[in-house]
C-alpha cells in the first residue's frame, strides 16, 4: 500500500512540474509588453513587436507598409492610424510631440507580442 | 490644397482617358516638381491623348512635335530667319516654346535631335548663336517613346535619359478597364470635354508650395543611403547619379504636397522612387549573364527592401 503522503508528495511534484512553464510564460509575456508613456516610445515598441512578430517584413519597411500588413491580416488599424498621422508629423515634419494617447499604438504592438510569444519561431502574420 | 487639386485632375482627364490616374497623378507631381516626362508604350495605349487632356485641365498651351528620323534642331528650338523687309537675320521661336510640349516619338529622332532639347530642359531656355530666350512658366517636357524592340528607334543617351524626371511605362489596359474603353468609344471622344480646373497663379502658388515641404536630416540620410546602395549593387554599373537623387527629393515633396501635407515620410520615396530612378540605371550584363535579374525594378525594389527608413 502507498501511503496518503507519498501520493500527496507526487501530486506536488506533478501540480510544479505542469504550473512553473505556465507562470514563467505568462511572466515572460507580461515582460514583453510594450509600456510607453508617448506616442515616441509606442512606436519603437511597435516597430520591435512587428520585426519579431513577422520576420518575412522587410528590414526596409515603411509604416504605410506595415499597416498594410496589419489590416491584410485582419488586425483593427484605426486608432492607430491615427495616432501615426501625428508621429509622422511630430517624426518627419519637425512638428512638436504631440499630446496623443498611445494606447492604440500599445494595444497593436501587445497584441503582436501576445501572437508571437503563443507560437514557437515562426512567422505569426501572414501576408 | 494639393490633395484637392490632384483630385479635380485625375477627374476630369478621366472624362476622357481611363484607367490611367495613376499616370495622370504622377505627369501632376512631376509639373510641380517643375520636371520632365517620359511616357513609354506601345503605341495606342493613350500616351498621346493623356499629355493633351493634361495641358487642357491645366489651362496650359500645349504643342506637339512628331520626331522622325530627318527631323532638325531648328524644327524644335528655332532659329534665325532672313527677313526681307527689313533685311536683318530675326529669331523665329520653334514649338519648344509653349508650356506642355509633347516630343512624340522622340527615339525616332537621331541622338542631335534629342539633345537639341537638353537645354531647354535643363536651363529652361533656348540658346541659338549666341542668342539666349527664355522659356515660358511652367514649361515640361512630355516624350514619348516606343520599346526599343521596335524597328527604326534610337535609344535616348544616358544623359537625356538622366534629364527626364520620371519614366512612367504605358501598359495594355485591364480587361475591364479595355471594356469601359470600348464602351466609351461607341460615341466620340472629344479632348474639349475636359475642363480647365487650375488658373496659371494657383500652379505658380502649388510650385511654391512644394518647395515649402519639409524633408528631414534623417530622410535626406536615407536617401544617401538608398543612392549609395544602387551604386555599390554588383548587378548595375550605373548607379543613381547625384541629379537624380535631387530630383527623387523634389518629386517626393510634390508628392507629399498632392497627398495634402507639408513633410516627406519614406513611404513617399519608397512609393515613386522606381518611376524617378530605373529609367537612370543600367543593368551590368555580366551579372545579368550570370542570371542575375535584368529588371531594373526588381533591383531597385530589392535596395529599397534592404535599405532601413527612419521609422
Amino acid at each position: 500500500m502507498v501511503s496518503n503522503q507519498v501520493i500527496l508528495g507526487a501530486l506536488l511534484v506533478v501540480n510544479i512540474a505542469l504550473y512553473i512553464p505556465l507562470i514563467l510564460a505568462v511572466v515572460r509575456r507580461r515582460r514583453r509588453k510594450v509600456n510607453a508613456s508617448n506616442l515616441a516610445d509606442a512606436f519603437t515598441g511597435l516597430e520591435q513587436a512587428l520585426k519579431e512578430a513577422v520576420p518575412d517584413l522587410p528590414a526596409g519597411f515603411t509604416w504605410e507598409e506595415a499597416v498594410a500588413r496589419l489590416k491584410s491580416s485582419g488586425v483593427k488599424t484605426k486608432g492607430m492610424e491615427d495616432a501615426l498621422k501625428s508621429y509622422e508629423e511630430y517624426r518627419y515634419g519637425g512638428e512638436p510631440m504631440p499630446d496623443v494617447d498611445p494606447r492604440e499604438v500599445v494595444k497593436v504592438a501587445n497584441m503582436l507580442g501576445g501572437i508571437s510569444a503563443g507560437r514557437s519561431g515562426g512567422s505569426s502574420l501572414g501576408r | 490644397m494639393g490633395a484637392e487639386v490632384r483630385d479635380k485632375v485625375v477627374k476630369e482627364i478621366g472624362k476622357v482617358v481611363v484607367g490611367r490616374e495613376r499616370e495622370v497623378d504622377l505627369l501632376l507631381m512631376c509639373l510641380l516638381a517643375r520636371g520632365h516626362v517620359l511616357l513609354e508604350g506601345v503605341p495606342g495605349v493613350s500616351k498621346t491623348l493623356i499629355a493633351n487632356a493634361f495641358s487642357k485641365c491645366l489651362g496650359l498651351q500645349f504643342k506637339r512635335v512628331q520626331f522622325t528620323p530627318d527631323i532638325l534642331p531648328l524644327d524644335i528650338i528655332g532659329g534665325f530667319v532672313f527677313n526681307l523687309k527689313n533685311r536683318e537675320f530675326e529669331f523665329r521661336r520653334g514649338p519648344v516654346f509653349t508650356n506642355i510640349l509633347l516630343a512624340d516619338e522622340i527615339n525616332r529622332a537621331p541622338p542631335k535631335v534629342q539633345s537639341a532639347l537638353l537645354e531647354s530642359m535643363q536651363e529652361l531656355q533656348v540658346t541659338v548663336e549666341g542668342h539666349t530666350e527664355k522659356l515660358p512658366f511652367p514649361f515640361m517636357v512630355i516624350a514619348t517613346q516606343n520599346p526599343l524592340e521596335f524597328e527604326g528607334v534610337y535609344p535616348l543617351p544616358e544623359g537625356q535619359l538622366d534629364r527626364f524626371m520620371v519614366k512612367v511605362s504605358f501598359r495594355y489596359p485591364s480587361r475591364e478597364v479595355e471594356s469601359d474603353i470600348l464602351k466609351r468609344n461607341l460615341t466620340s471622344i472629344d479632348v474639349n470635354d475636359v475642363e480647365t480646373v487650375l488658373s496659371l497663379d494657383q500652379l505658380d502658388a502649388l510650385v511654391k508650395q512644394v518647395n515649402k515641404v519639409k524633408v528631414s536630416d534623417e530622410v535626406l540620410a536615407y536617401l544617401a543611403r538608398v543612392a549609395e546602395a544602387t551604386r555599390t549593387e554588383g548587378a548595375l554599373v550605373l548607379g543613381a547619379s547625384p541629379r537624380a537623387m535631387v530630383q527623387l527629393v523634389h518629386c517626393s515633396r510634390a508628392r507629399a504636397l498632392l497627398d495634402g501635407r507639408n513633410y516627406v515620410t519614406p513611404a513617399d520615396i519608397k512609393s515613386i522612387a522606381n518611376d524617378v530612378l530605373t529609367h537612370r540605371l543600367t543593368i551590368d550584363r555580366a551579372a545579368a549573364l550570370k542570371g542575375v535579374s535584368r529588371n531594373p525594378e526588381a533591383i531597385l525594389t530589392a535596395i529599397l527592401d534592404r535599405v532601413e527608413p527612419p521609422r
